[in-house]
């Protein structure tokens, strides 16, 4: 394929790309993400493939990412020319010859129908599937997508990630090509400031005044970064942007490159995310042949490159400063801030870092203005974020809601509440660093603010629902053992209080906890709080204070009369 | 640190270890995130999947980067290992999502199942990040904070290949069908 210089060209790839993710053939697609192939959704591909080079068919085989209901993979998804896209859930290999079937008959097998989709807005580009089969539930009257909005998953689980034509057919890099041509960087800063779009890595800042200190940084090369290392134990919803719509994120840091004025570009990706790096590979190489990513970007005389560095299993690296150490060739050790890396980033440079959710919006903002971007999600945070609903909940998977919806919406609504013939008892918000909310307290909205006068925080959006089998002493003491191993030992609070933390922690659940550890633990809770030197260790002892306050007969109850009615802590179990 | 004997069967590196590490640095130096690329690269090329003293010190005077620095960043990151893996690698999860759906059960039955003290091992102060193999080399026990596999939890990851939902039977059943598989 020749590089794209000029609208002829773009629009001769856009036409090429409708005609893959629209044909006038059917065409199946299965959702290879990472949550898919752990279901069986490799097995599933073949199995179609191998039938359909048999029989010879006229069907195109696609394998897309993932479209969010986990819980429901592998997803199939069959359209026919001039019909709906119809979604198959819980596929196994040995459906495929049925589903083939189903393709010259077009009647869908029923007990694997899921939903429909009549027509997609990509927010950048729209897509009119079809209409028909009335007996089938459009995908949004299906309550796990109810009440979502697909923004930064816009493409997700529809287009095939490894083709940039499939990308830029629904509206991929259309945004680009207009800031490009506009040439007014400013006006692109003001776009994203207007939006009030803020950091979605967990710690909310404006992403509009992060960026215009980058463009107002004096001299030389300057440096943009996606952060990627999602380190939170309990959320994934970067890896699955990545592996179902990687050029997105290529999109975005491309537009923000050259209204910041970067020539060099770092994706730092999770090393145990082997297919989001493999998708990205791929990605970069496709954007660099067809003249989005490299030198004379579109021809119009911008160059700007892009690196994909793994990391190696170091939770501390999604820290900033952290980062950039890491970049630099030393331990993953965070610095004190200021200065901050607009000033002095990577070697010494100015550089800007932003989380890769938030570089998924800026092409949706670039398009449809700042106006529309605001009209979702609440006036301090508009928008919307991307959360993993995991843990004891019916539905798992990921979702994106508009910011400020009430927590009990994810947990009944979309996750249609605790498995069978259990009680939620509470909600762990933000990994690590956030903390567990209770039952009572599920009216609460989740946005950065309110989940923060609540002691927890919303962070990377990592959201794991607990019942009465779970213990929060437990809990906590898992969130300690881990921030603890992660502790990059740099500074004495967290190093030092986070293991003394723990040997309490581990005190309790084994029976030997005295009252006394209870105020020594929120005292030590609020001291590695104040006195630690970056985030990680500042956020620690969340997970610690939030339970001591929501769930203190818990901690009693392990003190007082030994018992842990969860079941969790050993050393305490009841016999039955 | 190793014992001496340990150590000298280490140090020794072949032409072709050589000319892959030259590679390696040819190809990441000077750009960001050089180090871990060498090492990832190093690593990932060695049969038993670990990084020896002998090709530290190597990186080190083909790098000119001191070698405590090096050895710095090859002890802080997880993923690096100083020494020699099993044939199989078997991962078990210890995210979020994975603890509380029972993942520290299955990690203790399968230590136990494998004749590796699990109860020492989870009363170490590093209890999440674990990496035992077998004195027979077949199988090494490791962990990791989180696979991002949340919706399938628990999740253990057997030579590369995810498998979800995993209770004590399926997991028993899996290392048994690897040990009959390598008679």
């Amino acid at each position: 394929m020749p590089r794209i210089q000029d609208i002829g060209a773009f629009n001769a790839v856009r036409e090429s790309g409708l005609g893959k993710l629209v044909p006038a053939i059917p065409r199946i697609t299965v959702g290879m993400g990472t949550c898919g192939r752990g279901n069986g959704a490799e097995e599933v591909y073949h199995a179609l493939n191998e039938a359909i080079q048999r029989g010879g068919l006229d069907v195109l085989l696609s394998g897309v990412g993932c479209f969010g209901a986990c819980f429901q993979e592998p997803l199939v998804g069959v359209r026919l020319p001039g019909s709906p896209l119809v979604i198959l859930r819980r596929v196994q290999a040995n459906d495929a010859a049925r589903i083939l079937e189903s393709v010259s008959t077009a009647v869908m097998p029923p007990d694997l129908i899921y939903a429909k989709i009549e027509e997609w807005d990509h927010v950048t580009g729209f897509v009119r599937y079809g209409q028909g089969y009335p007996e089938i539930a459009q995908w949004n009257e299906i309550p796990f997508f109810k009440e979502q909005k697909k923004i930064v998953l816009r493409n997700c689980g529809l287009i095939n990630p490894s083709d940039i034509e499939e990308y830029i057919a629904v509206g991929g890099y259309q945004a680009l090509y207009k800031v490009l041509i506009d040439a007014r960087p400013d006006a692109v800063i003001e776009q994203i400031k207007a939006a009030r779009l803020r950091g979605r890595g967990g710690a909310g800042f404006l992403t509009g005044n992060k960026w215009d200190f980058l463009a107002k940084a004096k001299g030389g090369s300057k440096y943009i970064i996606c952060n990627a290392d999602e380190g939170d134990p309990g959320a994934y919803m970067n890896r699955n942007e990545i592996e179902g719509d990687p050029h997105a994120l290529l999109e975005g840091m491309i537009i923000g490159a050259y209204v910041m004025g970067a020539s060099e570009g770092i994706i730092y990706v999770r090393a145990e995310y082997p297919l989001a790096v493999r998708r990205l590979h791929r990605a970069i190489e496709q954007a660099r042949e067809y003249g989005l990513l490299g030198t004379n970007i579109l021809d119009r005389g911008f160059n700007f490159n892009i690196e994909l560095v793994q990391g190696a299993g170091a939770f501390v690296c999604g820290e900033e400063t952290a980062l950039i150490a890491s970049l630099e060739g030393f331990p993953g050790r965070p610095h004190p801030r200021p200065p901050y890396p607009a000033e002095k980033g990577l070697w010494g440079r100015p550089t800007n870092i932003n989380n890769v959710e938030t570089w998924y919006n800026v092409a949706p903002i670039v398009t449809r203005g700042p106006g529309w971007f605001a009209e979702t999600g609440s006036v301090k945070s508009p928008g919307t974020k991307v959360f993993s609903l995991v843990g004891k909940v019916q539905n798992t998977g990921l979702v994106e809601m508009p910011l400020g919806t009430p927590l009990k919406s994810f947990i009944y609504d979309i996750g249609e509440g605790a498995v069978a013939g259990r009680r939620v008892k509470a909600v762990q918000t933000g990994g690590p660093s956030g903390g567990c909310i209770p039952v009572e307290m599920l009216d609460t909205p989740v946005d950065y603010e309110s989940l923060a006068q609540i002691g927890s925080i919303m962070g990377s959006g990592g959201m794991v629902v607990m019942d009465e089998d779970n213990c929060m002493v437990d809990v906590a003491r898992y969130f300690v053992e881990f921030t603890h191993s992660e502790s990059c030992g740099k500074c004495v609070p967290c190093r030092v209080g986070l293991n003394k933390a723990l040997r309490i922690l581990n005190a309790i659940t084994e029976g030997a906890g005295t009252a006394e550890h209870l105020n020594l633990l929120d005292e030590l809770g609020r001291m590695i709080r104040e006195c630690s030197l970056c985030a990680l260790g500042q956020s620690a002892p969340n997970p610690v204070l939030t339970t001591i306050r929501h769930f203190r007969e818990e901690y009693e109850d392990h003190i007082v009369a030994h018992r842990c009615s969860a079941g969790d802590c050993q050393e305490l179990a009841l016999s039955p | 640190m190793q014992s001496a004997a340990h150590e000298v069967a280490h140090e020794a590196l072949d032409a072709s270890e050589k000319l892959l590490i030259d590679q390696a640095i040819a190809k990441h130096m000077d750009r960001p995130g050089a180090l871990l690329g060498i090492l990832e690269a190093v690593q990932s090329a060695n049969t038993h999947k670990f990084l020896s003293m002998g090709s530290l010190r190597y990186i080190a005077r083909e790098t000119g980067v001191p070698p405590a620095r090096i050895y710095s960043a090859a002890t802080f990151y997880a993923l690096f290992n100083l020494d020699p893996q099993g044939d199989n690698v078997i991962c078990v999860c210890r995210g979020t999502a994975c603890h509380t759906r029972g993942s520290r059960d299955l990690l203790e039955k399968l230590c136990l199942d494998l004749g590796l003290h699990g109860h020492e091992v989870s009363e170490s102060s590093e209890a999440d990040k674990l990496a035992l193999t077998t004195p027979d080399r077949r199988f090494t026990i490791r962990t990791v904070a989180c696979f991002g596999q949340c919706a399938l939890a628990p999740v253990v990851e057997v030579n590369h290949h995810i498998l979800s939902h995993v209770n004590e039977r399926t997991l028993q059943r899996e290392v048994k069908a690897l040990t009959q598989g390598r008679k």
